[in-house]
């Protein structure tokens, strides 16, 4: 009878097993397909030389021709970050299962796992450069079906195909074989997590010895290619050089850190680290535009203007926007009213305000703003039409180029985007502040505290998570901002205010499109943003107050 | 990471600051708060001011900066509506949402479900992936996803006799699964009280009955504000349009206007206007009409940017 039902429940939970993933496969095989698959297929697109359609595999020429050398010392970091990251799961696998050293045999179905992972990326990896070709083998035929469909099915037949499809499924029914025998000579509850713990490590441990024996052989390759054109190539010293300095800057930030708790010696704690942040940053600044020298300018200077774009637009929204959400946090009368009307600049569609701002700030003379120029007594300007930096036009032609800061016409640009996130940081500071317990300034108006030190005291610290998300999320739209510079930009100050979005979107949709450069500038931004991600999350881990 | 620090949005407490002083510095206060409160109001307020006031005049008032037309010239409209070939535009935007609230339904209702009420190997896992990709940010998949919308265009051209370039799989088909809309419906259905599900059970309805018969009429708000977001989301989109239509066939409003805007003979500044204030209309209509679902989505998911 116990057997019986047991059995009973054991067939339900395999049914809800199964109606659970029919509930889902829809829309998993979608988000797999439109959402997580196309950043490992832009990797792969920005690997190949691909116009249209994919050509050949050239490794990191594209990257190269975007950041020049420093593609490298990218790729050698990649690689770095993944064997440490690797070294890093496989320490917590030895340290959690110290005392039980049975469990280390995970490690074999572990390694068989992650080289199946890898056989199942190199069999994609041959396939699917035939598949994408079909439509242009096919071009001249008539539109078939059949044609379509046989061409599909006899991508699967190729010889280069199957041969890796078999090394393939030999991979796949040994890492099943060894896993299920590993549980049944060693059960444990946590065999899962054990075995996606040692399948990672050394599936990472596999990708970073791709990633080092491609760079390694492309570096090589260069520096034939400079021997022979009798100049030296010194990658390896300048690579050795900025990554020294990079790690310097990492430990002078970890030493800072713990000399707080370093007692006696604190100060010579601290006069090590800040010592160790001059050189690593000397190292740093030093060869970053030597490894540069060889990159796309017109990516440079998009970084830039992304840059600037971004360091302008995100301080004044939320400095603006605080503002405005504190005093509407008072007893204030028609306050729901004005919160509408704040929010109004971010709900409308950036086409039709770009649009306007277009003409609100258009080089006629008479245009609204230029009549207030007018009337407060200043030059009329060119606005919009205007790439010559802000400070050039301030203090006069004097100023250097490198320092001309933001042309006008950028300016114009962060003036609008700031006028668009105004009203979304107001919204979000106000619910923030809605947040915070009430007992709190009760407490601080008793000990006698002005409104000063309760803002400064409370309000800020308490509001630390709020900004800290609405600084995340403007930095990572305005890095990847398109809509407003694409309208507002005009032909005679274009070069002034295109950002890598805009660059990426012109590199993919001319006449001649470059897929595979435009893939590896879209992974270049990614990568800046990921970067900024963590840096900001790691840097704001202490002074973010969860409450 | 974001969502840990997703601030609460309902602006549920009122301003506690329980003091009040007395007096004339208290006064003077209130004065400047609130002159600085409608200097606020004024900076948000005076483009779309004038961009109303600007599609109402003749074009040479526009081009001389008045503030005020001396003459409203409704026609305005009527000539922009015509000229930028709106009615195909704004039935092309809603055709879009259409089919992809449709699609949203269709694809995340289930799996959301799933997420929310049934027990399956590998449930956090997935969950935790799906999560996951609300951090990659669009630029990164732009490129892949065009040149799999361009494969599956052929494919699909080939075998039905539907492309998806130009057409209208290419602008709804990569948005129906999107990993946002799931998580809501999923802390919604989470709600839902179990004891319904006992009585489904009672009476012998599995999953699908009670997700069809009871969820789905249980969650009509959550669901009206998955469609507004579908519906801003069309309506505002440009870059992904702008790459993946070559005729007005199927474009969508954001687009029609930036063509009508940036042809090579430049359009009437007044009619731009016009047209800008036209786009704009239903979205605020939308805005005054369903404000605290408008503002909680838009703050949270970040859906503009």
């Amino acid at each position: 009878m116990s057997v019986l039902n047991l059995s009973g429940q054991r067939r339900r939970a395999i049914r809800e097993n199964l109606v659970a993933y029919l509930f889902l496969s829809p829309a998993l095989t979608l988000i797999m397909i439109f959402g997580i698959l196309p950043v490992a297929f832009a990797l792969f697109v920005s690997l190949h030389r691909w116009r249209r359609f994919p050509e050949e595999f050239i490794g990191l020429d594209n990257y190269q021709r975007a950041l020049g050398d420093f593609a490298y010392v990218a790729f050698i970091w990649v690689a770095a970050g993944a064997v440490a990251f690797a070294c890093l799961i496989l320490w917590r696998f030895f340290k959690q299962n110290r005392s039980r050293p049975a469990l280390f045999a995970y490690l074999i179905p572990g390694v068989v796992s992650a080289a199946a992972v890898a056989l199942l990326v190199n069999w994609v990896v041959i396939w699917l450069p035939i598949v994408l070709d079909i439509p242009q083998r096919l071009r001249t035929q008539a539109r078939s079906g059949e044609l379509f469909i046989g061409e599909l099915i006899a991508s699967f037949q190729m010889p280069q195909v199957v041969e890796a499809g078999n090394w393939m499924l030999i991979g796949i029914v040994a890492a099943v074989a060894l896993s299920i025998i590993c549980y049944l000579l060693i059960k444990t509850e946590d065999a899962e997590k054990l075995l996606a713990q040692a399948a990672s490590a050394f599936f990472l441990l596999i990708v970073a010895a791709f990633t080092l024996q491609l760079t390694g052989s492309e570096v090589m390759i260069a520096i034939d290619a400079a021997r022979e054109a009798g100049e030296e190539l010194p990658i390896w010293t300048q690579a050795a050089i900025i990554s020294a300095g990079v790690i310097m800057l990492g430990a002078a930030y970890v030493l800072w850190r713990g000399a707080n708790r370093g007692g006696n010696l604190r100060f010579v704690l601290q006069f090590v680290a800040a010592a160790m942040l001059m050189v690593g940053g000397y190292a740093f600044i030093g060869e970053l535009p030597l490894l540069l020298s060889g990159a796309d300018s017109n990516m440079l200077r998009g970084f830039n203007i992304t840059l600037m774009y971004t360091l302008g637009t995100v301080p004044i929204q939320l400095m603006f926007g605080l503002l405005l959400a504190y005093l509407l946090f008072q007893k204030i009368k028609f306050k729901s009213f004005f919160r509408m009307m704040y929010f109004l600049p971010y709900v409308t569609p950036f086409v039709a305000t770009s649009i306007v701002f277009g003409i609100l700030f258009s080089h006629r003379p008479t245009s609204p703003v230029n009549q207030l120029m007018t009337a407060l007594g200043l030059p009329v300007q060119k606005w919009l039409l205007e790439p010559t930096g802000i400070f050039q036009l301030i203090f006069g032609p004097q100023v250097p180029d490198v320092l001309s800061g933001p042309s006008l016409a950028l300016v114009v640009i962060i003036l609008y985007s700031s006028w668009t996130y105004i009203g979304y940081s107001t919204v979000v500071f106000l619910a923030g502040l809605g947040n915070i317990s009430g007992e709190l300034y009760e407490a601080a108006r008793i000990d006698g505290a002005n409104e000063w030190n309760v803002f400064r005291r409370i309000t800020l610290p308490m509001l630390s998570p709020t900004t800290f998300f609405l600084t995340l999320i403007t930095i990572i739209g305005t890095l990847q901002s398109f809509t407003q510079i694409w309208i507002l930009r005009t032909p005679a100050a274009s070069s002034s205010v295109d950002t890598v979005g805009v660059y990426i979107y012109e590199t993919i949709s001319q006449s001649t499109p470059n897929m595979g450069y435009g893939s590896a500038l879209s992974l270049v931004l990614f990568t800046v943003i990921l970067v900024f991600t963590l840096v900001q999350n790691r840097l704001s881990r202490n002074r973010v107050f969860y409450g | 990471m974001a969502d840990t620090a997703l601030p609460d949005l309902s602006t549920r407490s009122e301003s506690h600051s329980k003091t009040r002083r007395r007096g004339p510095t208290f006064r003077l206060g209130r004065v400047l708060i609130y002159g600085i409160l409608i200097i606020g109001l004024l900076q948000a307020v005076f483009p779309f001011f004038w961009m109303i006031s600007a599609s109402l005049m003749p074009i040479n008032e526009v081009t001389l900066g008045y503030l005020l037309p001396s003459q409203p010239q409704f026609n305005n409209y009527v000539d922009a509506w015509n000229q930028a070939n709106f009615s195909q535009f704004m039935w092309n935007s809603v055709r879009i949402t259409a089919i992809t609230v449709a699609g949203q339904l269709i694809f995340c209702v289930p799996a959301a479900y799933a997420f929310a009420r049934m027990r399956f190997v590998g449930r956090n896992l997935i969950f935790g992936l799906l999560l996951a990709t609300l951090m990659i940010p669009d630029v990164a998949i732009l490129i892949p996803n065009y040149l799999t919308v361009i494969w599956f265009g052929r494919l699909s051209d080939a075998v039905l006799g539907i492309g998806w370039i130009n057409n209208w799989p290419a602008l709804t088909i990569p948005f129906m699964a999107s990993a946002f809309t799931i998580f809501l419906l999923r802390q919604f259905f989470a709600q839902i009280p179990e004891d319904l599900w006992d009585a489904v059970r009672i009476d012998g309805g599995g999953h699908l009955r009670f997700l069809w018969s009871v969820v789905v009429p249980l969650s009509r708000p959550v669901l009206m504000t998955t469609v507004i977001f579908a519906f801003i989301g069309s309506w505002n989109a440009l870059l992904w349009p702008l790459l993946v239509t070559q005729t007005d066939t199927w474009r969508p409003v954001a687009v029609g206007l930036t063509k009508f805007v940036n042809t090579d003979q430049p359009t009437a500044l007044h009619l731009q206007m016009a047209a800008s204030v036209i786009m704009i209309i239903p979205i605020l209509i939308i805005y005054f009409f369903t404000q605290r679902q408008f503002t909680e989505g838009i703050a949270t998911s970040g859906l503009k940017g």
